[in-house]
């Protein structure tokens, strides 16, 4: 498999298909590692311990200078580039996939095309099943209880935003966290202020966010964010069906409004 | 010779907080170990680094500097007194305590900072020896050592397989927190475990001296592509200092904010017109490596990084300051 995705990376570069292409070095912790030349590709690597979202390289200027651009990608990023794809983020031809799965290369999909291959062999794609365990252990407790744990947990957040730079999703130049004219969100990193943008981050990815987790595997305090991340997952699902990440035109579901939607919350 | 139990750390957390000291100590959180206040029933972790610093005691992530209270046409200022209450922290690491010389310097600098000094003057440290050292420490290559004192006012160091720690006073605010203890630190005999083996990865001298040639290398380009620009490793470091000034008010009271900053962050240094001396990725971690190998050095004489190796620990990108400093002296031969 190792050898499949390495050959395939060093022909796009080797054809010019791609300019760079970003994959995971073998080294500990699975750093990203970015190639540009052919004989470099024997260094990529993947396997269980890749745990970034390379798709959120896309939003890096420096890296958008380097277009086209191959990303080593398992189902959750395909998505994600798919997403990128409907908010006009990702363009045919300059964004290309290597697919992935746990041991096997699927072949290099242009982000135009990469809905097609999660349709075909990946049409269900839902949250772990511990994952959402937490997401109903959270249910059954009272809005009161669940909004305790919650606060518990914001207590602990630094406001560094590593959630915010591993999200393929959070590519806005300035993030409303940081508009100050008028400001929205209270910057210490205290009560409030935490609580808003812990809500705030999750709740701009609903029915956008592809479960890849790598927002919660940043989190240097180890913050639950994917439980968040696949409550509202839920809801964008049985609410709107809306399942991110698998058609390259559709609409956001949080940035599109349908005279079909359910009006009743309204009286 | 003073010498307690493994076990008994945290009864002498209990003689502590009972004897008026906040006590601060790594403590098991849900898997994560974070150094935060004991309290009784927290489990103390020692195995290994926490997450956050011991400048979280000193210098906390937001603080409110000044108040001001809002009338129809002025305002007028409210008082603040720093919260400094008289605090120990026990288990910290060498690391951790060798960042204080540091951050004295830059919160004493041109200006004495009252907060911070309060804090300071309020705490006493006990650091822990490190029997163990993980791939991400270079503690040894910034001058430190796994059993290092500096900055210290007591330290535990492991005995008996880490059956039992050996305490040392080394200060007069270490001898006052071993009189409070009492007899939770037993008169005894125990023969110290060697300390963790760390090998020397670099020279900072020689990697101060190519940084300060070398400002416009296209090295900072290639060596900053992971960097994805959040605050984790600036939040994590002990020596990191940085912070941003913001006010907030509602209707009666208007609170103006320390916060942490990041030099990592695109916005920095951003300029109201629009212009950012620090445009990339690139020139923000030359500054990151600069500031603490070069600038700091020439202006304080000391490092701002003690190799606790919190920030490669964390980043999700694998940005690794150790790493790019052996990059350094590699291109300085």
């Amino acid at each position: 498999m190792m050898e499949a995705l390495r050959q395939e990376a060093a022909k796009l570069l080797q054809e010019k298909r791609a300019a760079l292409v970003i994959g995971f070095a073998d080294r500990p912790g699975r750093p990203a590692l970015f190639v540009s030349k052919p004989e470099d590709c024997g260094a990529l690597v993947y396997d269980a311990a890749c745990r970034q979202n390379l798709a959120a390289y896309l939003g890096k200027p420096e890296i958008r200078a380097r277009l086209p651009v191959a990303l080593v990608a398992p189902p959750a990023v395909l998505r994600s580039i798919v997403v990128l794809t409907a908010e006009s983020q990702a363009a045919a031809g300059q964004v290309l996939a290597l697919a992935v799965d746990r041991d096997a290369f699927l072949g290099t999909f242009d982000a135009s095309r990469a809905g097609e291959l999660l349709r075909a062999k990946y049409p269900d794609l839902a949250p772990e099943p511990a994952l959402l365990e937490r997401v109903r252990e959270l249910s059954r407790m009272s809005a009161s209880e669940r909004a305790a744990f919650w606060q518990e947990q914001f207590a602990k957040c630094t406001r560094c935003y590593a959630c915010r730079a591993a999200c393929p999703g959070c590519y806005c130049n300035r993030c409303i966290v940081e508009k100050n004219a008028p400001q929205w969100v209270s910057t210490a990193a205290l009560g409030h202020g935490n609580y808003t943008w812990n809500v705030m981050r999750a709740f701009h990815q609903s029915g956008r966010c592809t479960l890849c987790g790598a927002c919660e595997a940043a989190c240097p305090q180890g913050l639950p964010l994917m439980t968040l991340n696949a409550a509202l997952d839920r809801e964008a699902l049985e609410a709107f069906g809306s399942r991110a990440g698998y058609d390259p035109e559709a609409k956001p579901m949080i940035g599109s409004w349908n005279t079909d939607d359910d009006h009743s919350y309204m009286r | 010779m003073k010498t307690i139990d493994n076990g008994g750390l945290a009864d002498l957390a209990q003689t502590l907080a009972g004897a008026g000291y906040r006590v601060a100590a790594p403590i098991d959180d849900g898997g994560v170990v974070r150094l935060r206040q004991w309290l009784t029933g927290s489990r103390i972790a020692l195995d290994a680094v926490p997450v956050n610093s011991i400048k979280d005691f000193l210098f906390p992530r937001s603080e409110a500097v000044a108040r001001f209270a809002l009338g129809e046409k002025d305002f007028t200022s409210l008082p603040v007194e720093p919260a400094a209450p008289k605090t120990a922290v026990l288990g910290a690491r060498p690391c951790d305590a060798a960042a204080l010389a540091a951050l004295d310097a830059v919160f004493n600098w041109d200006y004495r900072d009252g907060t911070f000094n309060a804090r300071r003057a309020a705490t006493t440290v006990v650091s822990l020896a490190c029997a163990r050292a993980d791939e991400h420490c270079f503690c040894t290559s910034v001058g430190g050592k796994p059993d290092g004192t500096a900055g210290a006012d007591a330290i535990l160091r492991s005995a008996e397989g880490g059956q039992r720690f050996v305490f040392e006073a080394l200060t007069d605010k270490g001898r006052a927190l071993e009189a409070a203890a009492g007899n939770q630190l037993a008169e005894g005999a125990a023969q110290a475990d060697a300390p963790a083996q760390l090998k020397k990865r670099f020279d900072p001298e020689a990697v101060g001296r190519w940084l300060a040639a070398n400002f416009d290398s296209p090295f900072w380009k290639e060596e900053s592509l992971a960097c994805l620009g959040c605050g984790a490793c600036a939040y994590a470091c002990p020596v990191c200092h940085c912070f941003d000034l913001q006010d907030e008010s509602d209707k009666k009271e208007c609170r103006r904010l320390r916060n942490w900053d990041s030099c990592g962050f695109g916005q920095f240094t951003l300029h109201a017109s629009g212009h950012n001396p620090r445009p990339d990725q690139a020139a923000r971690w030359r500054q990151r490596v600069m500031h603490k190998f070069s600038i700091y050095p020439q202006k304080f004489k000391t490092l701002a990084c003690t190799g606790c190796g919190r920030c490669s620990r964390l980043c999700q990108a694998g940005m690794a300051l150790a790493q790019t400093c052996e990059r350094i002296e590699a291109l300085g031969r």
